[in-house]
């Protein structure tokens, strides 16, 4: 906002400290879910974990009941005792067996819910974060957007937050089960055999390293990889876009070659990326394995010199298969936290932004019109004065010098000048997309800066230069501006109701009566009533392609439609021929009395019928005055005309 | 929406007026929502895998080893409750010592072999698969380069980027281990069925009673979860769109100060979005503790019926071990079955694109016999050419006109004259729709396409440069240009100076098409590459480009050089080139209205008068004040 801001200011950043407690907030946020989805793996574990003890003690059973039948056989017992003392055994074991069923449903119950609730939570934090991110990308200026690449916003909107989500979701779920496992598993294990135990655990440290190892080079080839494609996805972008000079040159060999050629290098990276993945895959199996090696070789030895029972032997292996998938999990757990923190960062570049142009704790809304409002009869509406303003997009080059305008409320005023002289850049600092360096603008005598800025705008109807279109249906993009007016409670100035047409002088009309009227205004009721679907016409890929000077007439009526207090049409009319331009015009002439008009063109047309004319020059006012004044006066302005009339007529 | 409303909020003060608009009501359609979704459909699945196994033929041998691999590592998985049962029967429960040390030795080389054996047959299958991709992708790209360029005016470069690029991406899991790890699923699922039933079948019977309840499940589920993901990626999309759009036009919903209206938009399609995937993920839980818990009770009923087995010495011990082991591998892969179907699916979907691509046929048509190309100079002629880009459109109206060889004509004209489709037409970008251009004689239509555009230099405004070094832009990948021919014809065009001031001089790396490069030092090596590739006619198209006073001057005398050396045919922008020309077309809405020297059609004070007055009188005064008077 001053005038010494340096011109490439230093890149945003958001400190360690803000990211942590932001990432924190989150959590808390949803700490119900992640308390429930604790506590439910807590259970899962439990009832899974208890398994093995009723395993490992129904073979157990089983072997002692076959151990005694060879001891009586051999000692020629009665039949009838085996087959009773089998029969105890056996209902013993089959109660072990329904213990485990109804153990495994428990488990299974609660880890519906343990997984639901935790990845649940990862999607209402990504949810929340894509909601204000967007909200946050609504208050930002074009300082903003002209530092951060469109595909690089949406990219952090939609790839970051993904992250961002599993950072939450898979460290949760993983970090805590991994906890839990291992603290009814170990305990376990170490009242059955603490020395077998640790020498199971010993091979897993190194395992750990190991996957965390190859999951970094994972990511960091996968970042090469990404990088690749891009390299590749600009090469496609360069040919497609110098089609013709590639064909005009009969170029395609040689730019199958180089396509090849990237190509080729992507295929080599992916395959570097190939030996990450597979060292992965085959770690991973080698974990969920290697523990009952462990407990093969040296469990064995124990059960065969009979200090360890066979039943403990299972119970003990399966324990150490129940612990091995966690303990993966683990390994994932570090490169999801390190890319998703990443990700977090670049999000927060964007969440932490404050815009440059925002409303002063004292802002106050615009001056009401009377209640009668919009008839002809109200005071004028829309005073615009510019006192001594300077502005440049830098601070090195000032765009616009010494500016002083007052546009009387009611009038109809011009700017002219040729392709850079500042024209457009008048009429942005009326919108208030940027703050003069120096001097200042007053609307209806507050200064601009003291006003609501969304207030503010809502009372100017701003139709750009580019005209640009949503794809709704073409009655969404006409009432564009009438949805915050009537949905938009922090907005306070009611939808008008005024018509805009002659015919209807002093009427109240239904929105539907208005949007007709304002797109028989711009003159584009033709066009519309030529669709089949009429207003209900989709705009874009699915819809209709229409011409840029029918685009130029729906941004027209889309201004029209909220009865502003200061329309400005920055070169609006280019691209309609004269005479559609007159009409419309016409019309306008009706709909603006009492409010101010402001032009910006080339066509003399336009320029003999408007009070005064500012011609631009390098971002000073050279010449003001009405057509007339300025054509007697034999200035900038006449010589422009001249040419002007000359192209025109060429054109014709 | 209602009077009364608004007409009591626009009299009330400014406090009580807020909560009395009414609430946004759901709207049918939000920004973006004329996204076009792509329609598919038009292949069959069997026609899509048998097109995709076209890409895969060549590395057929890798793909059979992988696939000849996939026993051998269900064998190496399936061996270790085989070994677990040894172990428990023969050495345990009796008690034995001798060999556990070879049960422990070859557990521990199962366990090697088949990670061994996995990483080995994913890196060969991934190199099979990654090399069909890249084979596809250089196929896309060639056949994209012939279509013809009405087929580029119609489909947006973003589009043809995604199919070339990020469509083919994500045939990637599907073709370079998901339909292997699927057949080598179905192995293990027929194996543990197989050894089980020669282990014991009536334990394997019961063992296997719970499969059908869980096939039923897993069907319903994997329906559902289809269903599920299918929701997600149309909500993403929507998401997506709207996103996009939001940020390119951020400016137009700021200032009708739309922003919380579009934000409720936004978040109630980002909530659509999350309520998918919260379906998913139930669905996917649900289906995941399902096969938990039946392998569970499945390990449950092993143990009741296998316990009076046991017990009656049916069975021994370590084949219960074993059974239950076996339960457990059998129930992994029917697990991420759900998931593995998800992913050949959107690969179906993307391959879908892919081949619509292929299939689109959009090209000039080819002469069939094609004449050779005349070695004498050529006489251009157009003989009332009508042209349209879209029909009944008419860009040029019954042009005609003929260059002699060596001529130096220049075409000039209001911006939509027609000028540069001339060029694009003689340069057979595009075919007349009436009428026909001829070189001494022949219609261009009957020449060589390829051969015959190489026959013009082409510098336009918008001067391509591709990543190389200076030589190789300059020689256009002709291996037959010395570096000496490249030197002489940069001197002559006073190209050379500029080139020596670059670091590494001729051997310089163009960046990103000419980023670190000048528009004036561009337009330069353009005219260093028309001279380098002598061709029989020089099109130009002058730049308007704003370059400063000293390259303006080297331009234009580069321009004049160039003109010198053969038959030339240029978009003229500037004055010197317009009185340096032999010939002036005057343009105007695409007919020849006026055409001579600079001062025939000056003392005619007709269209090239004005235009003259209007465009070139203030460069005249400037540049050539001598001639004023």
């Amino acid at each position: 906002m001053s005038s010494t801001q340096s011109n490439s200011p230093p890149p945003f950043k958001v400190d360690r400290r803000t990211r942590r407690k932001r990432l924190w907030q989150y959590f808390v946020r949803y700490k119900s879910l992640f308390f429930f989805g604790a506590i439910t793996l807590l259970l899962t574990n439990a009832f899974s974990l208890a398994i093995p003890a009723y395993l490992g003690e129904a073979v157990q059973l089983m072997r002692d009941a076959a151990v005694e039948s060879q001891a009586q056989a051999a000692t020629s017992a009665e039949a009838g005792n085996i087959l009773e003392a089998f029969a105890a055994v056996r209902s013993e074991v089959v109660t072990a067996a329904i213990f485990i069923i109804l153990l495994s449903i428990g488990a299974g119950v609660f880890r519906v819910f343990s997984r639901t609730t935790i990845f649940n939570a990862g999607r209402h934090i990504e949810f929340d974060i894509r909601n204000e991110l967007y909200d946050k990308l609504a208050t930002l200026d074009p300082r903003f957007y002209s530092s951060m690449p469109t595909g690089d916003v949406t990219s952090r909107v939609t790839n970051d937050v993904t992250y961002v989500r599993l950072l939450y979701a898979i460290t949760f779920l993983h970090v805590i089960n991994a906890a839990i496992a291992y603290t009814i598993a170990l305990q376990r294990m170490i009242a059955l055999d603490l020395a077998l135990t640790l020498w199971c655990l010993a091979t897993y440290p190194v395992m750990l390293l190991a996957v965390r190892f190859v999951t970094q080079a994972l990511f960091s080839q996968t970042k090469i990889v990404q990088a690749q494609m891009a390299a590749m996805s600009s090469r496609v972008q360069e040919n497609l876009a110098g089609v013709n000079v590639v064909k005009s040159y009969s170029l395609e060999e040689h730019e199958i070659a180089d396509f090849s050629r990237e190509n080729q290098q992507f295929y080599k990276e992916n395959m570097k990326l190939s030996l990450a993945r597979g060292g992965l895959d085959a770690l991973v199996i080698m974990m969920a394995t290697v523990g009952t090696l462990v407990v093969l070789i040296l469990g064995s030895q124990k059960v065969i010199d009979g200090s360890m029972p066979l039943g403990t032997f299972v119970e003990f292996n399966a324990y150490v298969v129940a612990i091995a998938f966690p303990t993966i999990g683990m390994g994932w757990v570090f490169s999801v936290w390190h890319r998703g923190l990443a990700a977090f960062e670049r999000v927060c570049e964007i969440l932490f932004r404050e815009p440059e142009i925002k409303d002063s704790p004292d802002a106050r809304t615009l001056e009401k019109p009377a209640p009668s409002q919009g008839t002809s009869d109200a005071a004028p509406l829309g005073h615009v004065r510019f006192e001594n303003v300077q502005f440049g997009y830098s601070a090195e080059h000032p765009v616009l010098h010494d500016i002083n305008i007052d546009i009387p409320a009611g009038s109809t005023v011009a700017f002219v000048g040729r392709t850079g002289s500042g024209k457009s850049t008048l009429a942005k600092l009326m919108a208030r997309f940027y703050d003069p360096d120096q001097g200042r603008i007053l609307i209806d005598g507050t200064p601009l800066t003291d006003l609501l800025l969304r207030e503010t705008r809502s009372e100017i109807g701003f139709v750009p230069q580019d005209p640009f279109l949503f794809s709704m249906t073409l009655g969404q993009n006409v009432r564009f501006g009438l949805d915050a007016l009537e949905y938009d409670d922090t907005i306070q100035r009611p939808a008008p109701t005024r018509a805009l047409l002659e015919s209807h002088h002093g009427q109240q009309l239904s929105q539907e009566q208005r949007i007709q009227q304002a797109v028989e205004v711009a003159g584009l009721n033709v066009d519309i009533d030529s669709f089949p679907e009429g207003l209900d016409t989709l705009v874009g890929e699915r819809g209709v392609t229409l011409s840029g000077g029918q685009k130029q007439r729906l941004t027209i009526a889309r201004a029209l439609l909220i009865d502003p207090r200061i329309l400005i049409l920055d070169d609006a009319l280019s691209s309609v021929d004269t005479q559609t331009e007159s009409m419309i015009l016409d019309r306008l002439e009706y709909l603006m009395r009492g409010r101010t008009s402001i032009l910006i063109t080339h066509r003399f047309n336009a320029l003999a019928r408007v009070d005064k004319i500012y011609v631009l020059d390098e971002g000073r006012i050279v010449e003001s005055g009405t057509h007339h004044e300025l054509i007697k006066s034999a200035g900038v302005y006449a010589s422009m005309l001249e040419r002007q009339k000359l192209r025109e007529q060429l054109e014709s | 929406m209602t009077k009364n409303n608004t007409q009591n909020t626009a009299a009330s003060g400014a406090q009580s007026q807020v909560s009395t608009k009414p609430t946004d009501p759901k709207r049918s359609s939000a920004i973006g929502s004329g996204f076009a979704e792509q329609t598919l459909g038009h292949y069959s699945d069997r026609q899509i895998l048998l097109r995709l196994w076209g890409f895969m033929r060549p590395y057929r041998l890798m793909f059979l080893i992988c696939l000849l691999m996939l026993p051998l590592l269900s064998g190496f998985s399936l061996m270790q409750p085989w070994l677990l049962q040894i172990a428990i029967d023969d050495h345990l429960v009796p008690r034995n010592p001798d060999g556990i040390g070879w049960v422990a030795f070859l557990f521990g080389a199962t366990i090697l072999g088949r990670a061994l054996l996995g990483f080995l047959q994913f890196y060969l299958m991934q190199l099979a698969g990654q090399r069909a991709l890249r084979d596809l992708r250089d196929q896309l790209f060639s056949h994209v380069q012939g279509l013809s360029t009405s087929f580029f005016k119609r489909n947006p470069i973003g589009r043809l980027m995604a199919r070339m690029t990020t469509d083919v991406e994500s045939l990637q899991e599907a073709l370079s281990s998901g339909i292997v790890t699927m057949v080598g699923d179905i192995i293990t699922l027929v194996a543990i069925v197989v050894i089980l039933l020669y282990k014991n079948w009536q334990l394997a019977l019961v063992s296997f009673t719970v499969v059908p309840i869980l096939l039923i499940c897993t069907a319903i589920f994997r329906h559902l979860l289809r269903m599920a993901f299918r929701e997600v990626r149309v909500k993403i999309a929507r998401l997506y769109a709207h996103l996009q759009e939001s940020v390119t036009g951020i400016s137009v919903i700021q200032l009708f100060v739309r922003e919380n209206v579009s934000a409720r938009e936004y978040s109630e399609i980002n909530d659509d979005y999350r309520h998918a995937n919260i379906r998913s993920i139930r669905y996917d839980a649900m289906l995941y503790a399902i096969v938990e818990t039946v392998g569970s009770v499945t390990l449950g009923c092993i143990i009741w019926y296998g316990s009076g087995q046991a017990l009656s010495g049916v069975v021994t011990l370590g084949v219960l071990v074993a059974f239950i082991e076996y339960m457990q591998k059998f129930f992994v892969p029917i697990r991420d079955l759900a998931q593995k179907y998800n992913l050949l699916q959107s690969a179906i979907a993307s391959s879908e694109r892919v081949f619509q691509l292929l299939d689109t046929d959009e090209r000039l048509p080819v002469a069939e016999n094609p004449k050779p190309l005349p070695t004498e100079p050529f006489t251009i002629e157009f003989r009332d050419v009508w042209f349209a880009y879209t029909e009944d459109n008419w860009i040029l109206r019954g042009v005609s006109f003929t260059i002699k060889p060596g001529e130096k004509v220049a075409v000039v004209g209001h911006t939509g004259a027609g000028k540069s489709t001339i060029i694009a037409l003689l340069t057979r970008l595009y075919d007349v729709n009436k009428g026909q251009i001829l070189i001494n004689g022949t219609d261009i239509r009957e020449f060589d396409l390829n051969l015959y555009r190489r026959s013009f230099a082409v510098v336009l405004q918008d001067v391509f440069l591709f990543q190389g070094t200076i030589q190789d832009n300059l020689a256009l990948n002709n291996q037959n240009v010395s570096l000496d021919e490249i030197q002489s014809a940069s001197q002559t065009v006073h190209a050379h100076d500029m080139i020596m001031r670059l670091p590494d001089g001729y051997q310089h790396q163009i960046s990103e098409r000419g980023s670190n490069l000048s528009a004036g030092e561009k337009q330069l090596l353009a005219f260093a590459r028309a001279l380098v590739c002598k061709p029989e006619v020089l099109i130009l198209d002058e730049a308007t480009a704003n370059v400063d006073t000293d390259t303006e001057a080297l331009l234009q005398e580069a321009v004049e050089i160039l003109m010198t050396h053969q038959t030339s045919l240029v978009i003229a922008h500037r004055l010197s080139t317009i009185q340096k020309s032999d010939r002036i077309l005057v343009l105007h809405r695409g007919e020849v209205i006026e055409s001579g020297s600079h001062d025939q059609l000056l003392a005619k004070n007709g269209h090239y008068g004005m235009l003259y007055r209007l465009q070139y009188s203030s460069e005249h005064q400037e540049i050539l004040p001598s001639i004023t008077a």
